[in-house]
């Protein structure tokens, strides 16, 4: 079931490609230019999901005879699974503000927690751990990371 | 001569020294940690080596991931989980022989077998770059079209599963790799306005999406964490090992040998090359019936052959700027960064850079010797690391790391992406090396099919006009063919055997 899906987003993908491919333009002395490898991919992407889908056809409908189709999604394993992901919009968004030094603090902080850890040692390996990767890219590779509320404070 | 002293003079200095016993340690605890892949080690380091010199980099990468192969026995001795899936092949040999108390005597052995395959197989990068690299130099666009070809289609024929997913997973890599300004037109593709797109993707922020945060996420999602500490084992570490290399040396050379051919194979990496020399160890071994019950050839042939593959896959990568595998192919943007081009040229410049590759290639294999002793001593400490602990900060160095190349927030958001895509179709068993590849390999291919185009005013006939070009092409089609090859040399076969036993 999940390749099929994933087939008919391959497809859905692919003539999407060729659309936006095809407004490229050509070059003068060939009859083919820019546009040319994005079709080539769009359709790869086309018939690729073409075969994903059909090849999962025939034990899609021998599960639906025998009455068994159903897809279980375990939504809470999905959700926790999408955490790092929150996390990291909310990063991008917050970052600029509060600085790297508390968004990673608090990112850390909150994942541990997720998996149980003792909100103590949660708390001390998160301000350490980010206190270490703030300074070591900040100071000594020199990355212009955010400072946000720690620069009023200096 | 000079250049190789050179060479010597790079590596043997303090800071280079120093990177590399702190990437044996960081690649040791990455690959002793379940979960955390040498792929993934790599791709977490070359932010960091963005900032050094060219030889401390290259050293920090080939270290690195030299020791997360062998690291990657650790777990899968004792707790039956490989550490890397290039250790998953012989897994279950070397937890049986744990089980019976013989692991410090198994790892040992897996520890001799991995230094002889890494320098084996830099002995043939060694000898055989440069006299490639001569041949190399005779390439036009035509042949380079053809070998970015020839990398791209094994990179889906060599892989393990559906071959529907290895040439999507490919296709993906390959559309990434347009994004940004075409080479010939100069007209901008799929940048959608944002200017920080317009360079195209960088592929470090894919790397780290794709092996990193896709396996943070998996991480998260399966709720698993919980690992019983194991009776840890107090035989020696290298009691056995003597006997063990008098009686399975034919072992280590076959494994060493495959395990570099296969390894210089684009697309196919470390893992590959353990499991078909774990299966060409198993057919020719005398005493089959006792593997899969923790029989110590078992782990010599693939052991031998997962470390040799890491040479190996620099051979292509060094002489065409074709990656043997997913590290090499972020070895290959390193390289670039660097103002190290990929190619027969990086042998003719004669600066001491080639022959001080050569030289980490070495150190970095010797220095496993001490190092994986002293990992296999304190094994405990690595199998009982909390991953619940460790892959929050791991989060963390992904998205400085990410941001860190071009000190733009653009390239989080391309990881953030790169990392859900490859979550969903990790999750539908489509293979990652082929992306990755795609995304390497994609420029070249467009950019010499282009140029092609261009000197021969569109006659596609003109890649089949020089011989080498006409050779590789034939090799291409060869290989597309080969599946209908097979089928059709199957059912010559099929009527045959069952005629046989009839007719006897």
């Amino acid at each position: 079931m999940k390749d099929m899906i994933l087939g008919l987003c391959f497809m859905v993908a692919g003539i999407v490609t060729i659309y936006v491919a095809r407004q490229y333009p050509t070059m003068p002395s060939l009859q083919f230019g820019p546009s040319l490898f994005p079709s080539l991919i769009g359709g790869g992407f086309f018939l690729g999901g073409l075969v994903l889908a059909a090849t999962q056809f025939p034990t899609l409908r021998q599960r639906a005879s025998e009455g068994r189709v159903a897809w279980r999604i375990d939504y809470q394993a999905l959700l926790i699974a999408l955490l790092p992901c929150a996390l990291i919009v909310f990063y991008i968004l917050a970052s600029d503000y509060l600085g790297t030094a508390i968004c990673l603090t608090a990112m850390m902080f909150v994942l541990m927690l997720v998996r149980k850890t003792p909100w103590l040692l949660a708390l001390g390996v998160s301000v350490a751990a980010s206190l270490v990767i703030y300074f070591v890219f900040s100071r000594y590779l020199l990355i212009p990371l955010p400072e946000g509320l720690l620069s009023v404070g200096g | 001569m000079d250049a190789l002293l050179q060479g010597l003079q790079l590596v043997f200095n303090g800071q280079t020294l120093l990177v590399i016993l702190a990437a044996a340690a960081f690649g040791i605890f990455v690959g002793a940690v379940p979960g955390l892949t040498a792929t993934m080690a790599v791709a977490l380091l070359v932010p960091i080596t963005f900032y050094m010199d060219p030889t401390p980099a290259i050293a920090a990468i080939v270290t690195t991931s030299a020791m997360a192969i062998f690291a990657g026995d650790i777990p899968g001795t004792y707790l039956n989980i490989p550490g890397t899936p290039a250790s998953a092949a012989y897994v279950g040999e070397s937890s049986l022989l744990a089980k019976k108390g013989r692991a410090r005597e198994t790892l040992g052995t897996n520890l001799v077998c991995s230094v002889f395959g890494g320098l084996f197989g830099t002995i043939i990068l060694v000898f055989v770059s440069p006299s490639l690299a001569e041949v190399a130099l005779k390439f036009s666009s035509y042949e380079y079209f053809w070998l970015a070809l020839l990398g791209l289609s094994s990179s889906i024929f060599i892989s393990i599963g559906s071959k529907t997913k290895a040439f999507l997973s490919l296709m993906i890599g390959l559309l990434l790799s347009t994004v940004g300004l075409d080479m010939m037109s100069g007209a901008p593709r799929f940048t959608f306005g944002i200017p920080d797109l317009m360079a195209g993707i960088n592929f470090i922020p894919v790397m780290i999406g794709m092996f990193a945060l896709n396996e943070i996420m998996s991480f998260y999602g399966s709720r698993v964490e919980a690992r019983t500490p194991p009776a840890l084992s107090k035989d020696k570490v290298f009691g056995q090992v003597p006997s063990h290399v008098k009686r399975y040396w034919r072992n280590m050379l076959r494994g060493s040998s495959l395990g570099t051919l296969i390894g210089a194979l684009p697309g196919a990496g470390a893992d590959i090359a353990a499991w078909i020399a774990y299966a060409a160890g198993k057919s020719r071994s005398k005493d089959k019936a006792a593997y899969g019950t923790g029989h110590i050839e078992g782990i010599v042939d693939a052991s031998s052959a997962n470390n040799s593959g890491i040479s190996g896959a620099w051979v292509p990568a060094l002489v065409f700027g074709i990656p043997g595998d997913s590290i090499t192919a972020i070895v290959i943007g390193v390289l670039y960064m660097k103002g190290m081009n990929p190619g027969p040229t990086i042998f003719m410049e004669g600066s001491g850079l080639v022959y001080s590759l050569f030289v980490v290639f070495f150190v970095a294999n010797l220095i496993m010797l001490p190092i994986g002793y002293l990992a296999i001593k304190s094994s405990k400490v690595f199998i009982l690391t909390p991953r619940k602990i460790l892959m929050p900060i791991i989060l963390c160095f992904c998205i400085v790391g990410a941001f860190s190349i071009n000190n733009s927030i653009t390239d989080v958001w391309i990881m953030l992406l790169v990392g859900i895509v490859a979550f969903i179709l990790a999750r539908c068993d489509f293979p990652m090396a082929p992306a990755i590849l795609g995304l390497v390999l994609g420029t070249t291919l467009e950019n010499s099919f282009m140029s092609s185009m261009l000197k021969s005013n569109g006659d596609l006939l003109s890649f089949f006009s020089r011989p080498i070009s006409a050779s590789l092409g034939a090799l291409v089609i060869l290989i597309w063919c080969s599946p209908l090859l097979v089928r059709l040399y199957q059912r010559y076969r099929a009527p045959h055997t069952n005629h046989t036993p009839r007719s006897s």
